[in-house]
């Protein structure tokens, strides 16, 4: 799925209901969004907005109810999915950063990054090495060792990033990376993003209410009402 | 890949280790029971075994001596030892009972025998075998006596001369041998205020005393207070003989029962000790059913307070197999624990119990099969709730 020609992701017309009859609610009323391989996004828009849903349609979580959704290319959606195993078509080709890190707990630092590689088939060394190779881009190489318990909540959401490029993923969904950071730490994260987005090529689509990183978007996609509106960001430096 | 459900038991090895020692000695329980029922089978068999007989004559209609009361008149031998195909007989009387020793009481079967006849202690650890006629005995190890310890058995006190081992009663009582006449004098002695009375209605009657035949109340009052009854006449067949013909000969021509070895290990085994069985398999099905209840609810819990992680592991591409093996595999290793430290338990009081334990090392492996298939089937509940997690709950909103 690695072509660099084609965007990383292109959603047009996406819609999803919820229910039906009289009390159906439409959540997405006809999304579309375009982006590019080593760009970073903003997805903005207040609660209730369709952001969330948007993210599981974009995660292969929960099934649309119309439109297309391609990934480097390939569509993936197209009025019903086009990919029979999404378990794969999410370990593979998208990478998702939660709002807390969600680290698996009984797992050390390196494992909980080498483990994406090792369930898409890559043997243990290797996963390990390419484990070791991210924690050392993303400056936690000396916490390889610990435990997830031992790690400052900074630490964690980095090991959380790095286990999102793991399988080296044309797209990489952030939901809300910085909410529970100070300015200095979130800035610091976008700052790891944009590096991270630049270096493995991927789109980065990150999902969030937080005035301190939106000025550092220089794409920003407003979502209200269950539509998206695409605006220009200011693409400061964080 | 890594071993998913290993890592999390090492994480947690605290919660894991104690679940499992608490698992353990319900186990250890499990295996102790079926240790009781196996040593109640072999106190059954070396009972038979350790009598030297190859045939049981008893009273006719009866399953003596062991599981029914048999009374034979015991010149009833003198007339079997003629019959072809007999090697030797022994009488034999059986009484359980509690005898007296250091101030204390000791529950066993008292066993009359006859030196040098099928019957008698099957060897000696210690002292010497009983040579003298009356108040001399041998005694189980299990019994708690030395050699020169001084027994009360009713109103006589015995000499513990030798010690024999695994002589015991289906019930597990230690056997005590002494002399027969000793034996049938304590099966059937009657106390000084019955005896007075008895010689005195004697005496009181005419048609016992007689004026004109001295001797005949003496006769009367001495047969009233012996006793020549017996249990059982043991029978040792001659060498070449058939057992099952010699009993077929016996119960023809005797009008007595003859059982052979086999027909009584049925007897004991099928028959004494049933309902015991029973009771034994009901509690091994009930502890069965509460170790399931136990494992299920622990992974069950384990798996909720994972739903989290769970959900991540799903949504980042973990299939239902990886998902499903690492809770598997947690139930097995919870059962594998379990059953290590039962086994371990097991072995350590088996030796407390006041019965017999038979650990058999297949019984072992038949309980850690069960255990094994006990704990699959009791993550199929937390495998179930794990499998209905949704991945979308990693996501917020």
């Amino acid at each position: 799925m690695v072509d660099e020609g084609v965007p990383a992701i292109r959603i047009q017309g996406l819609r999803k209901r919820y229910g039906a009859g009289d009390t159906a609610v439409d959540a997405l009323k006809g999304v579309d969004m375009t982006v590019q391989r080593g760009e970073v996004v903003g997805l903005i828009g207040p609660s209730g907005s369709g952001k969330s849903t948007l993210l599981k349609c974009l995660g292969a979580v929960i099934e649309p109810s119309g439109g297309r959704m391609e990934i480097a290319g390939e569509a993936i959606y197209d009025g019903g999915w086009r990919i029979p195993d999404l378990r794969a078509l999410r370990r593979d080709n998208i990478g998702f950063i939660f709002q807390a890190p969600y680290l698996i707990s009984f797992l050390d630092v390196t494992d909980n990054v080498a483990l994406l590689p090792m369930l898409a088939g890559v043997g243990n060394a290797a996963a390990r090495d390419r484990a070791r190779e991210l924690l050392g881009a993303l400056d936690v190489a000396h916490r390889a060792k610990a435990q997830v318990s031992q790690l400052s909540g900074g630490e964690q959401q980095r090991v959380a990033i790095a286990r999102a490029l793991a399988n080296r993923p044309p797209v990489i969904l952030a939901d809300e990376p910085t909410a529970p950071l100070d300015s200095e730490r979130a800035l610091a994260v976008v700052r790891i993003l944009n590096g991270m987005a630049a270096q493995y090529r991927a789109a980065i689509i990150v999902v969030t209410h937080d005035e301190k990183i939106i000025p550092t978007f220089k794409r920003i996609y407003h979502i209200r009402d269950g539509k998206t509106h695409e605006e220009a960001g200011e693409g400061r430096e964080p | 890949m890594i071993n998913l459900a290993g890592r999390d038991i090492l994480h947690g090895w605290g919660k894991f280790a104690f679940t499992g020692v608490g698992l353990g000695l319900l186990i250890g329980v499990t295996l102790s029971m079926a240790g009781i029922y196996r040593g109640m089978v072999e106190d059954a068999t070396v009972l038979i075994e350790g009598s030297g007989a190859d045939l049981w004559v008893v009273q006719q209609g009866t399953l003596g001596p062991y599981a029914e009361p048999s009374s034979l008149r015991d010149d009833v031998q003198h007339a079997i030892a003629g019959m072809p195909g007999v090697a030797a007989v022994g009488n034999v009387a059986y009484l359980t009972m509690q005898a007296g020793h250091a101030g204390g009481e000791s529950r066993v079967m008292l066993v009359g025998f006859e030196p040098g006849r099928p019957g008698e202690p099957a060897y000696l650890v210690a002292g010497r075998p009983i040579l003298r006629g009356h108040y001399e005995a041998v005694a189980d190890e299990k019994a708690g006596f030395r050699v020169g310890d001084r027994v009360r058995i009713r109103r006589h006190e015995y000499e513990v001369v030798g010690l024999t081992r695994r002589m015991v009663s289906a019930s597990g009582d230690p056997m005590l041998f002494v002399p027969l006449k000793d034996a049938q004098e304590v099966q059937f002695l009657k106390d000084n205020d019955t005896l007075v009375i008895e010689r005195e209605r004697t005496a009181a009657n005419p048609a016992f005393n007689r004026p004109g035949v001295p001797g005949l109340l003496e006769a009367v009052q001495a047969s009233q207070a012996q006793s020549r009854q017996v249990n059982s006449v043991l029978v040792r067949v001659a060498e070449g003989a058939d057992p099952e013909e010699v009993a077929g000969e016996i119960r023809r021509w005797k009008r007595l029962q003859a059982y052979t070895t086999a027909q009584m290990e049925e007897i004991l085994v099928a028959k004494l000790i049933a309902t015991s069985s029973k009771q034994i398999g009901m509690f091994l099905v009930i502890l069965s059913v509460v170790s399931a209840a136990i494992v299920a609810f622990i992974i069950y819990t384990l798996t909720v307070n994972k739903v989290r992680e769970i959900a991540v592991l799903k949504l980042i591409g973990a299939t239902n197999a990886t998902i499903g093996g690492m809770i598997l595999q947690q139930a097995l290793g919870l059962g594998v624990i379990g059953f290590v430290v039962g086994r371990i338990v097991a072995g350590l009081w088996a030796p407390v119990f006041p019965k017999y334990v038979l650990l058999l090392p297949g019984d072992a492996l038949r309980g850690f099969a069960l255990v094994m298939v006990i704990c699959a089937l009791a993550s199929v509940v937390a495998i179930r709730a794990a499998l209905r997690v949704d991945p979308a709950e990693a996501i917020g909103g």
